[in-house]
């Protein structure tokens, strides 16, 4: 392990910076396609942090959880898809806005 | 390494039953052999906990932790398996569909809870919630027909994703700072002087774990999800969802809490006070106003977990904090107590009659003429919701109030109190609808033939035990409460 050449806080900035886009694309994206793919960025934008910040400490550690990460993002997303063909089968439309039926 | 197996011994079983059913469901379906399946996992791993408890505490890995605290969390979460997959064949009998993989979804959803309650480390921690709330996610929407069921996974998977998303990229601002990730590592971490700016950091980051877990909790004001996936998703998979699911995650983030000596932070103390006043308030306030039976246990369920919160705060101000785990405990088995009888018995009114669910509050109105049994029952199980005298809930209250007075907490008692004040009218409202006269041509349980409900003998064994656990433990909690005492963190 090298550690990290750049400043980790520049790293933790890039994160924060997606995991900001995730967040807003996630809440203001009504596609549920549009979605998932905002959750995954949020999701990665976590695994960037942990792998700079492991590299950083000069440990495996960071890098070990982002692997976890990403089983764990491609399990979602895998169910998430899944979910995705049937709302469109019942629904007609990938639209959450118009695929409501619950009040709330 | 020998004893590292004993020491997990449940959850290897569960594994293994799930992987012997994956195998039976790939090679030839069978209904009836996949319950069976399901209800073998789900004994044996209980069965199982016997060996666990002659070793404990044992580390096994970094990663996780089998003591007496994990060894009793699990032994509740098998018990709610249990007590889903019981239900659920009668409840799935009347549906079209493949309902094998439910069981083994069941299976794994509780295997992930179990590791969540062990984990002393973020992997493992990340491990058991993502296994936990995948299988959930597929169970939401597992009926095969109504679109419900799909709008509450989807809003589900969105939210549990957003807050797995906020929770990790706490957790990986914190490892920034401190460069450890087990539990007990950062607590010690904590007590090295730190920098300003790094303070900032880590203030941060435990504000997105918060933040996180408490989406997954569902605490006022990330409560939102809530009751569109309660009622959205079918009645035995609500239940789970509300006891099994919302249970683990407690208990992993009293292990994290106590661990990681976060009580030491006056900041999140107060502020973990200001959400749980407003979940105890908002929670009980909001059901007010719903119709539906499911809602109504959501908005229940928020302000529960509000009153739980209570033992947080506690911990931190009280000198022997050993009381503030025993009431956490206590109030945690008494609520998955009574929310699964709840439950069970709204899947049992459900599961006789239609396709869908039934659970507007309509649909039960005049139950008592018609199945005072089962009417009865429901009540019972509401006044434990409600904490009166002679139910388990009472007792739960009890404990938390008690906890509350000795560390003179006044404010927080004082919304527990008006919380339950208000709670009370929407429970009993519940049992007036039950006792009125049904109303004429109407559609609903009440208008069902009384020969037409065929209470499966399981269904009855049940409910029956989940109010025997109620009851007993109302009237005698001391066994419960001296070995709830002896449990340490």
């Amino acid at each position: 392990m090298e550690g990290l050449i750049i400043p980790l806080n520049h790293v933790l900035i890039v994160a924060a910076l997606l995991f900001a886009t995730g967040l807003a694309g996630l809440m203001f994206r009504r596609n549920v396609i549009f979605i998932l793919m905002s959750l995954e960025v949020m999701l990665n934008s976590a695994g960037l942090a942990f792998v700079a910040a492991g590299a950083a400490w000069a440990q495996a550690d960071g890098q070990v959880i982002f692997m976890l990460i990403l089983a764990v993002a491609a399990a979602e997303v895998s169910v998430g898809l899944g979910l995705v063909l049937q709302v469109q089968k019942r629904f007609k439309t990938l639209d959450m806005d118009h695929a409501q039926k619950l009040n709330g | 390494m020998e004893t590292g197996i004993q020491a997990l011994l449940a959850p290897l079983v569960v594994s293994i039953v799930a992987l012997i059913l994956m195998m039976q469901i790939a090679f030839k379906r069978h209904a009836i052999v996949s319950w069976l399946l399901g209800c073998t996992g789900f004994i044996l791993a209980i069965l199982a906990l016997k060996p666990m408890a002659d070793i404990v505490p044992k580390m096994v890995t970094p990663l996780l932790l089998s003591d007496q605290y994990s060894l009793f969390f699990s032994a509740l979460i098998l018990f709610s398996g249990l007590i889903t997959t019981l239900l659920a064949k009668d409840y799935l009998q009347n549906r079209r569909g493949e309902n094998e993989e439910f069981y083994l979804l069941l299976l794994l959803s509780s295997l992930g809870a179990m590791i969540l309650v062990s984990a002393t480390h973020v992997a493992s921690f990340l491990l058991g919630m993502e296994l936990l709330g995948v299988a959930l996610y597929a169970l939401i929407a597992y009926p095969e027909r109504g679109q419900l069921p799909l709008e509450a996974a989807i809003k589900y998977l969105i939210l549990s994703g957003a807050a797995s998303a906020i929770l990790l990229f706490g957790f990986a601002l914190i490892y920034a700072v401190l460069g450890t990730l087990s539990f007990v590592g950062i607590g010690q971490a904590l007590t090295q002087p730190i920098l300003e700016d790094q303070q900032l950091l880590i203030l941060l980051g435990t504000a997105m774990v918060f933040t996180g877990i408490g989406f997954k909790l569902s605490l006022v004001p990330f409560h939102m999800w809530t009751p569109d996936v309660y009622q959205g998703a079918p009645v035995p998979v609500t239940g789970f969802l509300a006891t099994v699911s919302k249970g683990a995650i407690f208990a992993a983030l009293l292990r994290l809490f106590i661990d990681a000596e976060l009580y030491q932070y006056q900041g999140l103390m107060l502020s973990l006070s200001v959400l749980a006043i407003a979940s105890m308030l908002a929670g009980n306030l909001l059901a007010l106003k719903q119709d539906n039976l499911k809602r109504i246990l959501a908005y229940s369920s928020i302000a529960h977990i509000g009153y739980l919160f209570i033992t947080l705060i506690v911990y931190g101000v009280l000198q022997q904090p050993g009381l503030a785990v025993e009431a956490a405990t206590f109030y945690l088995s008494a609520y998955i107590i009574t929310s699964l009888a709840a439950f069970s018995l709204l899947s049992i009114i459900s599961s006789n009659i239609s396709e869908t669910d039934l659970d507007d509050i309509s649909h039960i109105q005049g139950l008592f003429w018609r199945q005072p049994m089962l009417a009865l029952m429901l009540t019972i199980a509401l006044l434990s919701l409600a904490g009166i005298p002679l139910t388990v809930g009472f007792i739960g209250k009890f404990y938390i109030f008690t906890a509350g007075i000795e560390g003179s907490l006044w404010v927080l008692l004082a919304a527990l109190i008006i919380g339950s004040g208000i709670s009370i009218y929407y429970y009993l409202r519940i049992v007036f609808q039950m006792t009125m006269k049904e109303p004429a041509g109407g559609s609903g349980a009440a208008n069902m033939d009384p020969n037409s409900v065929r209470l499966s003998v399981l269904s009855k064994f049940v409910v029956w035990l989940l109010i025997f656990m109620m009851l007993y433990l109302g009237v005698l909690p001391q066994t419960l409460m001296e070995y709830l005492g002896g449990l340490s963190l």
